[in-house]
């Protein structure tokens, strides 16, 4: 046709370039702005649990983010921003929050989404009887309703300045009033409608044509294609077979440095391995000890050996430089010193060294953390036996909580209040170092819960000293979040939670 | 004087074995890989230059050098030293292993199928059920039970292969022991221990011996696929198979690290297998009587 127009117009050289120019822009704008196209092949990990309550993983949550909306987002930066709420208001006494839904949202089975889906989904996931992991995070809900067909309003039992933050969390996709088939049906309202699914193999799905975001989604199809090994997902990269891959681990995001056609990216994450002994019997419950250990360890070599230098230093707080406004650098736990940590480890009775099994799970660069750790622990007496668990022995049974020596992963949160009242406080969920100190549940619950954000920043950098000094967690680094692209596509900006990744705004070129 | 004169007697039949081994290409071959390996097991740290777990910061993902003859991986330590360690481990281990599942068997393959009746029915019903399952999956099943370090492994080894050595050794009793000299001995009133160590298990030989090398070649693998599935030897030991396992993501970056470990076990593989096939042909097991 375009040709056709041309070849009967007849024009000179110059204004044919011109208008094949002008043809082009026209061409490229019409299929950026209204026609998705194209397909985005994303590289993942199998998804197993598809149930928003229980969907936890990178994969699992890709889905999600895909085939819902959640209520409120976070951007790459960690600020709020509205998605199926269009706009909020918060009272002023911090309890009550009001939100307007998009009027033009509705379910890829045609119905509009209102206010009842919204209190649905959020009655669902903090309804105690149903024991979801979610009940304790919206423990603070006092009541959700349905003020209009498209108003909802939130009451609060006390003041949380986290509360958008909470109410973004992975599992909290809002669903359709009355879904329970979960992980069968995909009657999302998000800007891909799946296609077909074929568990362990890979997800089609096709652009929503009714989606309430204009402009998206980019790509007219997307298709997630899963891999259980991470050198075959970066060898399908290399071929072609996928567009793009995220989630690396360092050795094979250097693999692809220089490689024509793909583009790495890079992004800074508080996700981070956290070295743990149990601080409520012996050894760990002498402090002597635990300073030895801090002592020993050489954070910077490590940080240089197991993440290829890529990953950022940690000064033994899970508060990292990532949270600009809350992060101490002046924190810092004591100077790597294998002499003293010797010398006390004989002052705490273990003249001869300290035997220890390091517990680690098979995943990520763990088990290359734990070798370095055998090393550079053995310098000062620690004689540390390497056991490496696939995942899901490590955390089934809550073994990983048992344990008194261990490695554990801990994923990055858009805000840092999340790690001190599920890992540190007294009596906590996940309390892997079962580590109790008054002092530091009452910083951590006044920062938690306080409005007065100097007050919250004090906090914060009050329990950064109190646990780089002496806390019971060693946390050598937080590592980066490593993807690579192929070229050919725009608007791609990979999130520190990489399942968070905006694919909707990704364009076909 | 005929003590020292039937050793000496001995020493050339074994002399005239290796010999025998040395006439053909492939057996030869098989003879000479083992030999290295076994040579490499035995010096051990004398043979390399670096201690097979320590970390030279500074040399980390060095290529094959002088210095490195095979490199070195990203945590800075020496791929030599390690596969030549892990030589040594290998040989422990899945000879070790092998070793018991080859004396187990034979002693309880000896005396089931001897004895008939009762004793072999239920004997080798179990061993049929073991074998029903294959060697991995049963390996992984024990070390799921077990929990993952030497000994298990060295456990999933005999429990793996004592039922194939006691077929092996069944099927030559079964033949045996209704032969003339089997019986003249027994109508003599010799022990059963006699009748089996003295008149049965010199005929049993040969075939056990082939059996031997085979069942240790396949413990070489064994040992090296529970290494690579994580489940067997842990890190920091320079398993084979873990080395293998570890090296996957840095394919790209430093090959060296996957290819010696691997090249290791296949030419170690490769080796026992010529070598059975060679000690078959020399032993004329097989070949009737």
């Amino acid at each position: 046709m375009y040709m056709h127009i041309l070849r009967n117009v007849r024009l000179t050289r110059l204004r044919l370039g011109l208008v094949t120019l002008l043809g082009l822009m026209v061409l490229g704008g019409a299929t950026a702005q209204s026609v998705p196209a194209g397909t985005l092949r994303v590289g993942m990990e199998s998804p197993s649990k598809l149930d928003p309550a229980y969907a936890s993983s990178d994969a699992e949550i890709a889905v999600l983010n895909a085939v819902y909306d959640y209520l409120v987002d976070v951007d790459a930066d960690n600020n709020i921003q509205p998605r199926l709420a269009t706009s909020w208001k918060v009272s002023q006494d911090g309890l009550t929050y009001t939100f307007q839904l998009a009027p033009n949202a509705t379910w890829h089975d045609g119905s509009p989404v209102t206010a009842q889906d919204v209190v649905y989904t959020f009655d669902r996931l903090r309804n105690p009887d149903l024991k979801l992991p979610t009940s304790d995070l919206y423990a603070d809900i006092d009541t959700i309703e349905a003020t209009g067909t498209h108003e909802v309003t939130f009451t609060l039992k006390q003041t949380n300045p986290f509360f958008l933050y909470d109410l973004s969390d992975n599992h909290a996709v809002i669903v359709k009033k009355g879904t329970t088939d979960f992980g069968s049906t995909f009657n999302g309202s998000g800007p891909f409608v799946v296609e077909s699914y074929h568990p362990d193999d890979r997800m089609v799905l096709k652009a929503n044509p009714d989606y309430f975001l204009s402009g998206k989604p980019g790509v007219g199809t997307l298709q997630l294609i899963f891999f259980s090994d991470q050198s075959a997902e970066v060898s399908a990269l290399r071929g072609g077979q996928i567009d793009l891959a995220m989630r690396l681990p360092s050795s094979l995001y250097e693999s692809l440095k220089g490689v024509n056609g793909i583009t790495r990216v890079d992004v800074p994450t508080n996700g981070f391995n956290v070295v743990r002994l149990r601080s409520d019997h012996k050894p760990g419950s002498d402090p002597r000890v635990v300073q030895a250990l801090k002592l020993a360890v050489d954070r910077k070599a490590i940080t240089e050996a197991v993440t290829q230098g890529l990953g950022v230093v940690g000064n033994d707080t899970p508060i990292g430089p990532l949270y600009k406004k809350y992060f101490d650098a002046g924190a810092t736990p004591p100077a790597t010193d294998t002499a003293k940590a010797k010398e006390l480890l004989k002052e705490a009775g273990y003249p001869n060294g300290l035997k220890l099994d390091l517990y680690t799970p098979n995943t990520g660069d763990r088990p290359d953390l734990a070798v370095v750790l055998k090393q550079q622990l053995a310098k000062a007496g620690f004689d540390i036996n390497v056991v490496v668990e696939p995942e899901s022995v490590y955390y089934g049974d809550n073994k990983w909580l048992q344990v008194d020596f261990g490695i554990t992963g801990w994923g990055s949160r858009p805000y840092p209040q999340f790690y001190l009242n599920v890992m540190l406080e007294c009596g906590a969920k996940w309390n892997e170092t079962h580590f109790c100190n008054q002092e530091f549940d009452k910083l951590a619950k006044e920062a938690g819960n306080t409005l007065d954000a100097q007050k919250r920043i004090d906090d914060y950098h009050k329990i950064q000293q109190m646990l780089a000094s002496s806390g019971p967690i060693v946390i050598p680094y937080f590592f980066p979040q490593l993807g690579a692209i192929r070229d050919g596509f725009t608007g791609f900006q990979m999130k520190a939670f990489a399942g968070r990744t905006d694919l909707a705004s990704v364009h076909a070129q | 004087m005929a003590s020292s004169a039937a050793a000496a007697a001995r020493r050339s039949a074994w002399l005239r074995g290796l010999l025998e081994l040395y006439r053909k290409p492939s057996s030869a071959l098989g003879t000479s890989l083992v030999a290295v390996f076994l040579i490499l097991a035995a010096l051990g740290p004398l043979a390399t230059p670096y201690g097979a777990t320590e970390q030279v910061f500074t040399d980390r993902s060095q290529p094959p050098s002088l210095r490195h003859l095979f490199g070195t991986d990203h945590l800075g330590r020496d791929v030599f030293s390690r596969v030549v360690a892990g030589d040594r481990d290998i040989f422990l281990l899945a000879g070790s292993g092998t070793l018991i599942a080859v004396v187990v068997g034979t002693l309880v393959g000896l005396f089931a199928t001897y004895r008939g009746r009762w004793a072999e029915e239920i004997t080798y019903r179990f061993f049929d059920s073991l074998l029903a399952v294959p060697a991995l999956l049963l390996a992984l099943l024990l070390l799921g039970s077990l929990g993952p370090s030497r000994s298990s492994v060295l456990a999933v080894i005999a429990v793996a292969y004592t039922p194939i050595v006691a077929r092996v050794v069944r099927s030559v009793v079964l033949d045996t022991k209704t032969k003339e000299y089997v019986l003249a001995a027994r109508m003599q009133g010799e022990s059963t221990a006699f009748v089996l160590g003295r008149e049965i298990l010199p005929s049993v030989l040969p075939a056990l011996a082939v059996e031997s090398a085979l069942r240790f070649s396949y413990a070489i693998f064994l040992v090296a696929s529970l290494g690579f599935l994580g489940v067997g030897v842990q890190p920091p030991n320079p398993d084979w198979g873990l080395m293998v396992s570890e090296a996957r993501d840095f394919v790209y970056l430093t090959p060296w690290t996957l290819t010696f470990p691997a090249l290791a076990i296949s030419l170690l593989v490769i080796g026992v297998n010529l070598l059975a096939d060679g000690l078959k042909r020399v032993l004329q097991v097989g070949a009737g009587p």
